[in-house]
């Protein structure tokens, strides 16, 4: 079937007989092995969502709500369990969309997206996910239905999608991309999407990982709430001293010790308290810290995530 | 003029289905008229009172029927309605606690019984119907798809006994017993003490555990228990512990209105997006051509529907037969 052509069964008002059911379920069947391979469960700080690579080099559209933030560490993970390392770009924080790219290089099986908002009210569509979260043996789950509402940048559908498909993909009954599963409602007819025109919107800026709008799907991280947990003293011959690690702070968890000499932060050589300070300001909770250091006379690197003030 | 503006713009920046036309809807589901008489015909509505509990499937002229078990009434209300005849002569025959499935009798010789699918291994996206809310007279129904791999649905969070044991004791000393579990039906009581499971001696907490391990959900275990100082034994049936201990309602089940209690610990089972509920659980799954290639035996929760596989449904069915005449 051509990625282009619109099934009859679409423009009749219900399926009439047999064969709109089976043109219905066939389309399906057919579309299926494809949107199912690029179907992803991403896993970001202990919480575990949806998405759907676009591209053969990886790029993933995803959530606002499941990426949190931009340049964030996540796994990827495909169909048959690959794990692959992967980091947020931008999002569109007032739209709950989100991209994700994955850092490994590699050729990745993909979807083409619905680029002219083709999509019309009472389309049949299949959503697919990880519900609950990355199940092997069961797959991600495949729900039909079709489009019940379609307002300014949301799509609803009655696909029920439920925890772990947020990110997850809508297709029309060709396997184009039309939609991402943003959020759901306790009434079963309540499933949210956001259509692929607010991505194409976005397009730009998402790939240059900004953070585009103000809530409510993500937070705008706030410059200088990033929590590090160390003192330090200045050395006569460069660099700083760690005099003391907070207990419980990032630095404790990334393993820094008392007595270590930090080098470089994020490739900066570090020369004063009040320095690394203003280098801090301009940085924010879950920001990665590279801290390049010395330990007993030999060199160590540790990378980390800022906590939260 | 404004008004009329104002009109456009409501259409055009918000525009909406009619229930009629969504895929539970009434002009979507008469679409599935063949389908749904065979549901008129071959399922069961099982009844507590007038109250309606789950459906069944009919698998004889001669009356036998199978249901989910833990949907059963209590009450001694049970009756059965197939296509418009009432019976309220009900007798369970039999029973299977790790499919959840009972056998029922009742008196009849001209039932319809359903026509089984040569197999259940199907494509995803499948169509697949089952009973929906049902009228006095007529059978309603639920179209949806198969929806991903057909496999094990594991007892959720372990297979467990229904007790929580003392804290301190080093011995697995029962401090409590749950309501409806296992271990209630078995007359357990606060301060036995476990001392063997199907004759493997138990000595600590964590022994017993590794013997619970790979339990599965409504099988028997046999205890070895000292109480008041005297040696006891009984079977205790073994269930899924979250849903023993379902204090802790997860956000997903928030979202997922009247699921099944019974939703895991199945040894196979195909999954299918019907948006049913636990009340309509029991009937016959059906494909297009309105054969039956399961019997829907759980709502898991919003997304994820159960149903036992044609080929288990038909060696269950000839199993619990059996039983049932000795």
């Amino acid at each position: 079937m051509a990625a282009n052509e619109r099934l009859v069964v679409n423009d009749h008002k219900a399926p009439e007989n047999r064969q709109d059911l089976e043109m219905i379920q066939n389309a399906v069947r057919a579309s299926l092995p494809k949107a199912r391979a690029a179907t992803v469960c991403i896993e970001i700080k202990g919480g575990s969502g949806s998405g759907v690579i676009v591209s053969p080099d990886g790029l993933v559209l995803t959530a606002a709500h499941v990426a949190t933030g931009v340049k964030q560490k996540v796994t990827v993970v495909l169909e048959d369990g690959t794990r692959l390392k992967a980091e947020t770009l931008g999002l569109v924080a007032d739209r709950d969309a989100a991209m994700v790219r994955i850092t490994e290089k590699g050729t990745y099986p993909f979807v083409e997206m619905d680029r002219d908002a083709s999509t019309q009210l009472g389309d049949w569509v299949f959503a697919l996910g990880h519900s609950g979260g990355f199940d092997h043996e069961r797959g991600s789950v495949v729900r039909l239905g079709r489009l019940v509402r379609i307002a300014d940048s949301t799509f609803q559908s009655d696909c029920m999608v439920i925890g772990g498909d947020s990110g997850g993909p809508l297709f029309d009954l060709a396997g184009n991309l039309i939609a991402i599963h943003s959020r759901v409602g306790a009434q079963m007819q309540v499933n949210m999407h956001v259509p692929t025109a607010v991505f194409i919107d976005h397009w730009d800026k998402m790939l240059a990982a900004e953070f585009i709008g103000e809530g409510p799907y993500a937070e705008k991280p706030v410059k200088g709430n990033g929590f590090l947990g160390l003192a330090t003293d200045a050395r006569p011959k460069g660099g700083l001293s760690v005099t003391k690690v907070g207990h419980g702070s990032p630095a404790e968890a990334a393993g820094i010790r008392e007595r270590d000499v930090l080098l470089k932060l994020n490739h900066v050589s570090l020369e004063t308290r009040e320095q690394m300070q203003d280098l801090l300001k301009e940085m924010a909770a879950g920001d990665e810290v590279i801290l390049e250091m010395e330990r007993g006379g030999k060199p160590k690197t540790f990378t980390f995530n800022l906590g939260e003030r | 003029m404004i008004v009329f503006a104002g009109l456009l713009g409501t259409v055009k920046g918000q525009q909406s289905l009619e229930s009629s036309y969504r895929t539970t809807g009434s002009a979507v589901v008469a679409a599935f008229e063949a389908q749904r008489q065979v549901l008129q015909q071959s399922s069961a509505v099982i009844l507590d009172g007038r109250k309606e509990t789950g459906y069944g499937v009919v698998i004889s002229a001669d009356g036998y029927i199978l249901t989910k078990a833990s949907e059963l009434p209590k009450s001694g209300g049970l009756a059965v309605t197939v296509n418009q005849t009432n019976y309220h002569e009900v007798k369970v025959l039999a029973e299977d606690l790790v499919w959840d499935v009972a056998l029922l009798k009742i008196e009849s010789h001209d039932l319809i019984p359903v026509d089984y699918a040569p197999t259940s291994d199907v494509l995803q996206g499948t169509w697949v119907v089952a009973n929906g809310a049902t009228s006095r007279t007529t059978r309603r129904l639920l179209a949806g798809i198969v929806s991903a791999k057909t496999r094990e649905i594991p007892a959720s969070g372990g297979a467990a006994l229904g007790v929580i044991l003392k804290v301190k004791s080093k011995v697995p000393q029962v401090e409590a017993v749950q309501q409806k579990s296992g271990a209630e039906e078995a007359g357990l009581q606060k301060d036995d003490v476990i001392l063997s499971i199907n004759g493997k001696k138990i000595e600590k907490v964590t022994e017993l555990n590794d013997a619970l391990k790979d339990g599965k959900a409504g099988n028997l275990v046999h205890l070895l228990l000292r109480r008041k100082g005297e040696e006891v034994s009984v079977d205790v049936r073994l269930a899924a512990r979250a849903e023993l201990f379902t204090d802790q309602m997860d956000r997903n089940d928030q979202m997922s209105g009247d699921f099944s209690p019974r939703r895991s610990g199945f040894p196979r089972a195909l999954q299918h997006d019907i948006l049913g509920s636990r009340a309509v659980q029991g009937g016959p799954l059906l494909d297009l051509d309105g054969r039956c290639i399961g019997m829907n035996i759980a709502r898991a929760n919003r997304s994820e529907s159960f149903a036992i596989p044609v080929e288990e449904l038909k060696g269950l069915a000839e199993r619990l037969m059996k039983q049932a005449k000795p």
